[in-house]
Order: structure tokens, then sequence, then C-alpha cells
């Protein structure tokens, strides 16, 4: 009987589908689409504050029976000092393996790996993130174990004995990669000698004890410097009151986070060429970019799409891909980093022949967009994909529970999403010219090419070399990764 | 319309949820499903929530419908697919295509004699190309570039991609919910009136996709490792093709590539998200509905014979070192191939056996783990070991200790906790495959063009099933070095 109800019903919709939503149209401009209103969640709606000052941000989702909870620390790689340089790669293999007061690491590995969850740590430059996933049946476990690690690890030795061996057998090959040397060495050009740049060797690996991982913890690892993020099949209050029971028997310290200095070295501009004998050059070429607590932060969003972060769409890709066949990737990337300028970089890979002619084929549109004004197409494309994928933001509560707990721990206006559609309506054609001018300054850019100097230097037809027709040529030297002294 | 269809449809999604109830599972995939009479599928899984929709379109075409000379076809088509269409990337078709028809003539001269000839002339080359080279920039005014492409991002499509894998070629997009009638639209012009514009320079960007990989520590080795593992079967060449077919692959064979497979008979489509069916299927049938039906394509043919010998290969070059041991197991859907597959999780893993043996107890190692890859036609189980070079792991002690870890599965198997703990994370992973509309899509999206989406389900429930007996069955059966190629890679100069 239900079963016959639904399909009328279906039928009956299926009628008036077809009757109102198509007309014949042959090109995709003219279909004609039903409006979509959608109100971004708010960040209020979802915030908790439990014992001791710890902040969550946490939504109730009954969709699966899972459970899926983030913890955001306000610590990183930017605060481990030179001479410990790696202590932030121990402490992400170590938190976990190190186990606790009262649990070895091997045994909760075995026992999530028992009930089918997942648990990771990892180090970021000043946030760091423990995650689970469980099962909600597990939940009582999963969190038991969750808050442990997070307040009592142990750090034991055999797993500093293993994370060692790891580290530095990785080591070994970091400079194999190209795409890893090239962004690595441009960051080192563009910031000079400073813990967004420190690298860890052999040694400061191997000086790294489990005093200093506890004492590393201790220091950054308290309720006021964490913000959870979570969503799943629980109920919400009953959550807070669990986690109540942690945090209430957890301790803030106080801290002072070290002064970082945000002085960076102006490099000579010019071509900064790395060997290695591969069939590609792979390129950067930029400087310094901004932060992205800038108020012209959007329009440089807009501007950057039109110039080489649109993929397809923008204008690096149009020209050096699609028009001339000279590359799989290439763009440009404005990257943000919190609390300090990003970098700005035009990017390219291309066989060795033709790396000038890529390179003159980037700068040339760096002049463009500083010196024309762009299209209203242009404009109308970077906007609407900004506007219409704006529901990206929220595809899943837990998406949304950590973007919501970043904004607040990097101490970010809470009001991001409800204003950043409008923020982007805002953008101008003028603006975007007035942001490629003010942030894009081809004259003080510098030039990171790895690849294979000789045949890149040669060129082909439509670029012939040498190289230094685009600036003076300064050849960077790898070091040992194990020594971090110069090699030879 | 075909009420009698549609009817059909529903009866169908009920019939399943039922079936999924009754079952022992606790875990629910209801995934509705509507055949369009070209035979074209239609799957929808609702997902309310923000108003998006993941919009995948799957081919059952790879790099295993290749062929020696058109190694790389699948994926060269699938760039040749943001190109353009009759309608699409195009201001005056006619007047387009006058000119790409006088491009092609010239290329094949060219190609022939390049490519045909030991000496060709390289003057009457050079004038050739100066030709294409003129038509190039005289068809420039008629191009649109990157039409589809735009046209996603301007309506807020993200997760804009498309993928060639050995057996699957998958289209993505997601669309705000009220704008999936344009995916319908783009994606049916370009299985009906794709055209190929900028053939040659898009041959030249995927040169450079390979040589990124083959820049990339460790590939060629691992190339040739795969070609050496599978002799017969077209599992042999990597995705990406062999140079010398990227070069001298031509618009007609692409041409020929697409009319074959880039049917209906031979798509699925899959829509997750916040969606409602019947409005999909009125859609589809608008849309997709109207391409004709093409003839049945032929399986893959060449499986993969016994190897009857031990194969072994040593290399060296860039990047950590690693040991690997290979062995032919059955394919997808293989009664054998459940145990084969929790054998490899209990092998896998930070508490799994290499790891505790070879990397905990006996140092000799930084990362030990065994897959389980069926695939389609012919599969393989391997074991992947990065040795340690400060313990001075030699790949023989290496090979040693794997050899013993097989021994021991195959003497005494493995025990309850072992094989719980498999089977817990195993549907675990399952359900956390649920969580990402995008995985889903995939997932379901490739399963319907092997076994049916069902197989995700019946898998599933195969797996509860294995016993430490039926794993000690396959190891003996599997793991003999007459089945097995052995790789070893240590850092060097040479690549």
């Amino acid at each position: 009987m239900k079963k016959r109800n639904v399909l009328i019903f279906g039928l009956l919709l299926l009628i008036l589908a077809v009757g109102a939503i198509f007309a014949q149209v042959t090109r995709p401009e003219d279909l004609k689409f039903p409006p979509l209103q959608f109100e971004p969640p708010q960040p209020a709606q979802y915030r908790l504050v439990m014992s001791n000052g710890l902040r969550g941000y946490i939504q109730e989702d009954r969709a699966l029976p899972i459970v899926n909870l983030t913890a955001i620390i306000h610590t990183g790689r930017l605060y481990v000092p030179k001479e410990k340089a790696g202590l932030d790669s121990m402490l992400s293999e170590c938190l976990i393996k190190g186990g606790t007061k009262t649990r070895t690491g091997s045994a909760i590995e075995e026992r999530l790996d028992f009930l089918g969850g997942a648990i990771s740590f990892s180090v970021g430059e000043r946030t760091s993130t423990l995650t689970m996933s469980i099962l909600s049946k597990d939940l009582d476990e999963g969190l038991d174990i969750f808050f442990d690690l997070l307040m009592n690890p142990e750090f034991r030795e055999d797993s500093l004995t293993l994370a060692r061996g790891k580290i530095i057998e990785q080591m070994r090959g970091i400079n194999d990669n190209p795409s890893l040397v090239l962004n690595r060495e441009f960051e080192k050009i563009l910031y000079g000698d400073c813990p967004l740049t420190y690298q860890e060797t052999k040694a400061t690996v191997e000086s790294i004890t489990q005093a200093d991982l506890k004492a590393f913890h201790k220091k950054y690892f308290f309720p006021k410097n964490i913000i959870l993020a979570g969503a799943g099949d629980f109920n919400r209050n009953q959550l807070k009151n669990k986690i109540n029971k942690y945090a209430s028997r957890w301790a803030n310290q106080s801290l002072a986070f070290p002064e970082i200095s945000k002085k960076f070295p102006e490099p000579e501009p010019g071509i900064y060429f790395i060997q290695k004998k591969i069939n590609q050059g792979y390129i950067n070429i930029g400087h310094l970019g901004l932060e992205d607590t800038n108020p012209d932060y959007f329009a440089v969003q807009v501007m950057n799409f039109i110039l080489g972060g649109g993929s397809f769409t923008s204008r690096i890709t149009s020209k050096v891909r699609s028009d001339e066949g000279l590359a799989y990737n290439c763009g440009s990337r404005f990257n943000f980093r919190w609390g300090f300028p990003g970098t700005f970089a035009g990017y390219v890979q291309t066989k060795s022949s033709t790396v000038g002619y890529a390179i003159s084929l980037i700068l040339k549109e760096f002049e463009r967009i500083r010196q024309e004004p762009v299209s209203d197409e242009e404009m109308e494309t970077a906007k609407n994909y900004y506007l219409e994928s704006f529901t990206d933001f929220f595809q899943s509560p837990i998406r949304t529970m950590i973007n919501f707990a970043t904004l607040e721990l990097q101490g970010k206006p809470m009001n991001y999403y409800s204003t950043y559609r409008d923020k982007i309506k805002a953008v101008t054609k003028d603006k975007v010219m007035e942001v490629a001018r003010k942030y894009i300054h081809p004259e003080k850019m510098v030039t990171v090419i790895v690849g294979d100097f000789e045949p890149c230097n040669q060129g082909s037809e439509k670029f012939p070399g040498p190289l230094d027709k685009l600036g003076k040529i300064h050849r960077v030297k790898l070091l040992d990764p194990l020594t971090g002294q110069l090699v030879e | 319309m075909n009420f009698k269809k549609l009817a059909t449809f529903f009866l169908t999604a009920f019939f399943l949820l039922a079936l999924v109830g009754q079952g022992q599972t606790q875990v629910k995939l209801d995934v509705k499903e509507h055949v369009l009479s070209n035979g074209m599928k239609i799957l929808m899984i609702p997902k309310p929530g923000v108003p998006r929709v993941v919009c995948h379109i799957y081919y059952k075409v790879g790099s295993i419908n290749e062929g020696p000379g058109t190694t790389g076809s699948a994926h060269i088509h699938e760039h040749l697919m943001f190109k353009g269409t009759k309608i699409m990337g195009v201001t005056d078709f006619e007047a387009d295509d006058a000119i790409n028809r006088q491009i092609d003539e010239l290329m094949h001269k060219i190609y022939r004699e390049k490519y045909w000839k030991k000496d060709g002339d390289q003057a009457k080359i050079a004038e050739w190309q100066k030709q294409v080279d003129e038509l190039i920039q005289a068809e420039k005014k008629y191009i649109i570039k990157d039409h589809l492409w735009e046209t996603y991002m301007k309506n807020g499509g993200t997760g804009l991609n498309a993928s060639t894998s050995s057996e699957v070629t998958g289209y993505y997009v997601t669309l705000p919910s009220n704008k999936v009638e344009l995916q319908m639209f783009l994606e049916a012009d370009r299985m009906m009136n794709a055209y190929f514009r900028e053939f040659y320079s898009e041959k030249d960007v995927i040169m450079e996709e390979r040589r990124l990989s083959e820049n990339r520590p460790g590939f060629y080795f691992s190339e040739q490792v795969n070609a050496a593992f599978y002799a017969a079967s077209p599992y042999h060449w990597e995705v990406i093709g062999w140079m010398d077919d990227l070069k001298k692959v031509t618009k007609e064979d692409l041409i020929e590539f697409h009319n074959k497979y880039y049917v209906p008979n031979n798509a699925v489509a899959i829509y997750v998200g916040d969606i409602k069916p019947e409005a999909i299927i009125a859609m589809a049938e608008k849309y997709f509905g109207a391409i004709p039906k093409a003839p049945d394509i032929e399986p893959i043919r060449t499986g993969e014979p016994p190897q009857y010998s031990e194969k072994r290969m040593y290399g060296q070059g860039p990047g950590l070192p690693s040991f690997q041991l290979w062995f032919h197991i059955p394919p997808d859907g293989d009664p054998d191939v459940p145990a084969l597959n929790i054998l490899a999780s209990i092998l896998s893993g930070e508490t799994g056996r290499l790891t505790k043996s070879l990397v905990k107890e006996k140092d000799l190692a930084i990362r030990a783990m065994a897959m389980s890859r069926p695939q389609w036609y012919a599969g393989a189980f391997t074991f992947n070991i990065v040795p340690k070079l400060q313990a001075a792991a030699k790949p023989e002690e290496v090979e040693k200790a794997v050899w013993e870890e097989i021994s021991k599965i195959k003497k005494d198997g493995v025990t309850p906790e072992e094989l719980q703990k498999a089977k817990n994370k195993t549907e675990a992973t399952f359900i956390r495959s649920l969580e990402s509309p995008m995985f889903l899509a995939m997932r379901v999206g490739r399963a319907e063009l092997n076994r049916g989406w069902r197989s995700l389900l019946t898998d599933l429930e195969d797996m509860k099933k294995v016993t430490s007996e039926d794993i000690k069955r396959v190891a003996a059966k599997y793991f003999v070095k007459d089945n097995s190629l052995v790789a070893i890679y240590s850092r060097g100069q040479a690549r």
C-alpha cells in the first residue's frame, strides 16, 4: 500500500518536473537554474566552553555511527629552537607511539586498530592537530585514549629510537625530489635563516631527548591553548559532560610565545640555479606575499584567480599550457601563513629547452595584469567561482567545526564566513589592478630553477639562451641533508 | 517519457532497501538506480546537508583497453575531452573544422616523414610545420579557450577534474544542487559530440606530464618492475604510456577510441548529495537518454599466464631504497580474494605483523607493508619494504625476514584476535568511506562498472567469513617462488 502511494507521488513529481524545467537549449549559457538560498552556519551556535577554559565547536550529526574529534593546539615547528630542529617531526612521530603514563604506544595502537578507529597526530607550522575517528559505540573508550594522549604523553624511549631512525632515513632522500628541493630553497632565499626555514640534521635529531619532548609538551598542551572540533553521532550535552571529566583535571599553564622577527632579507633579484640532472626545469618566480588578515586579501584572491590561480580559466595556464603545450602544471599562487607574510610565486615545470621561454611568458603575464585592466568576463568568472562554490566550506560537519575552531585559535574575525560573499562581491576591476601593482613586483623577483644547467641555458628557437638574459645567475649548492654542510 | 521504466525504478529502490534491512550487516548503502534504454546506468545517493551535489561520470575504459603503439591513449583521450565539442569551445564550427582538417592533413605528412622513415626530409618537415603553425594562429579566433572548464568554474564547480586508471576513466565536478542539469548538458554533449581541438599541443602537455613522473625518484624502476611482472596482460604498461607512443599516436587513433568506448552502454553517471532522484532521472532521460546505444564491448582478452619461474630485478637511482616481493593473484570476485585482502590487512599498518617484525624487532626497515590488489583481470599481492640503511640492512636479510613471515602464515595461519581486528578495521573503514560524498561516488561508480555496486556489500560480507584456514590455504597457493618477482632498488647515481 505504502509502496503504491510513493509510486504515484513519484510519477506526479516527474510529470511536473518534465513540464516545468526543460525547454530545449543548445548552449550551456542558456540554461536556467532555479534559485538557491544558502545561509552559512553561525559559529556561536556550535561554540562551547568547558572546564578550565577548554573551548570547542561541536555539532551533532547522526547520519552515520561515527564520531570525529580533532584537537587543534597552538604550537608547531616555529617554536622549536634551531639547535633542536626536527623536534616537531619527533613530536609528530612519538606523541601516540610513545604512549602515556598508563598505556604503552603499542597498546593504544592495538586497541584503536581493533576497534576500527583511526587516530593521528601532526605538527604544523604554528598549529598541531590530534585527530580521531571512532565508531560511536566506542566513544567513551576513544575519549579516554584521546585525552590521555593530550594530557599525559610519556614519549617512551623505544618510540624515540624508532622515530630517529625513520626521520634520518627519510632525510637521505630529501634532495632527490625536484619539487621539494625547489620549494624549500625558494623559501630559504626569501625568508633567510629563521624559524620558518630551519632544517633538521642528523645531529639535531639525535640530540632530541625524552625530556625535550616532555618539556615542549608541558609548555604548550593545556586547555586554554587548545580548541576542539567535533562532529558525529553523539548527544552534544552528554559529550560536553564527558569532556569536562578530563578538562576539569587538566591544569592551565602561563605561556609567553617566543618572539619571532618579521624582518626578512631582501634577496638580490635574478636567477638562482640548482643543478640536477633531470629532463625538466622546475621553476618558481616570486617574492614574499602578504598576510591573510590584510584587508586586500579578497581582492588578491580574485586577481590571482585571473592571473594563474584559477587553473584552466587563468591566464598563465591558458598561455603556457593550453596554447604552447609547455607544461602540465603551471600557474601562480599566494601562499598564506598565520602571522607572517606568505609567498607569491609563478610556477611551471617544463622540458629543459623551454625553461627560458616559459619564464618569459609568465613574466609577461605579471606585467600585463599590472598594466591592463582585466576584462568583465574574467571578473565575472572569478567572482562567480568564489560565490557559487562558497558552500564547499561547509561540506561536512567536522570540516565546518574545524574551520570555526581554526578562526578562533588564530584570532581571526568570527564573521569571516558570514561576510565572505559580500567581500568578494565588493572587488572591482580597479581594485584588481591596484592589488596587482601593490603585491606583484617583477623587478624584485627571484627565479629559482632546479634543473640541468646546460640544456636549460641553451634554450630553444622561441627563446634561445643564455639564461642570464633573464637576470644575474646565482648557482646555489645544496647542503648535505644529514650534516647540513656543503657537499664536496 | 517511459512510465513503465519509472515504475520499475521505484520498485527496485524499495526492493534493495528491504534486502539490506534483512541482511546481517549493519552497514547501509542506499543507492537508487535507473537504467536508460540505451543501457546507461544512473546511480543516486541522496545525502541531505549542504546544497551541493557530487556529479561523476565513469566510463569502463582505461589503459588496459590499449595495445602496443597506442599506450597512453585512454589518458590522452581524457585530456582531449576538455578540448571542446561541436558547440563548446568554438565560435564558428564550420570554419574551425575546415582549418583543423588542413592541420591534420599536414600533421599526417609530418608524422609519416618523421616516424615512418629512418632519414625523413627535415626541410619538408620544417616547411609543413611552418604551415601548421600559421594554421594554428588562424584557428585561434574561432577557439573559446577551455570553455567547458570555465563554464563549470563560474557556476561554482569544485572538485573539477578527471582521472584515468588501468580500468576506468572518470570525469568529476561538484555543483550547487540547483545546477546538476549543467553537468548533464555538458557531459552528454562531450560523449556525443567531442571534437579534439589543439590535439598536438595537448600531446606536448602530456609528454611534460610523463617527464614529471620520470623525475619522481624511483619512477623508472617501478615502471620496469610493473612491466616485468605483467608479461602478457595489458597491465604491463603504465597509464601514462610509453614516450614513443605518446609521440606517434594520431588523432585518428583517438577518434576511433572515442567512438568505441565513449558510448552510453559503457558509462555510469552517479549523483551524491542534496538531490531528488525523480528530478535526476527526468534530466538524465532528456540528456543522456537521447544518445544512441552502441555495439557491446568485448572484455579484455589477454590474461596473465603462469610464470613457472622466479623473476628478479635490481635497480639503482635517487630516492629511498626498497625491497619488493610480488605475487600473482586472481582478480576481484574470485573466492580467494577475501582471504588475501584480510591477510594484507593483518600484515600491514602500525600494528601489523610486518612492522612488528621488520621495523620494531629486527630493526631492518623503516616501513613495511603488504598490499592486495586483485584488479579486474589480473591481480598482484605485494610486499613493500623500505630497508634501513643506518642499520646496514642488506636486501637479502630483508628478503629472508619477509619469507619467514610468509612461512609462519603458511604453517600457523593467524590468531583469532588478528582476524577479528582485520574484520573490524575493514568494516569501520567501509562505514567511514560513506562519509565523504566524493569518495562514495568514486567507490560506487567504479564498482558498478565491474561487478555492480552491490559487490561492495557482498565483498564486505565475504571478508567477514574468512577463517585462519582460508588464509593458510591462499598463502600456500600463491606465495611460491615460481609465482614471484623480487625487485631490489638501492640509492645510487644511475636512474
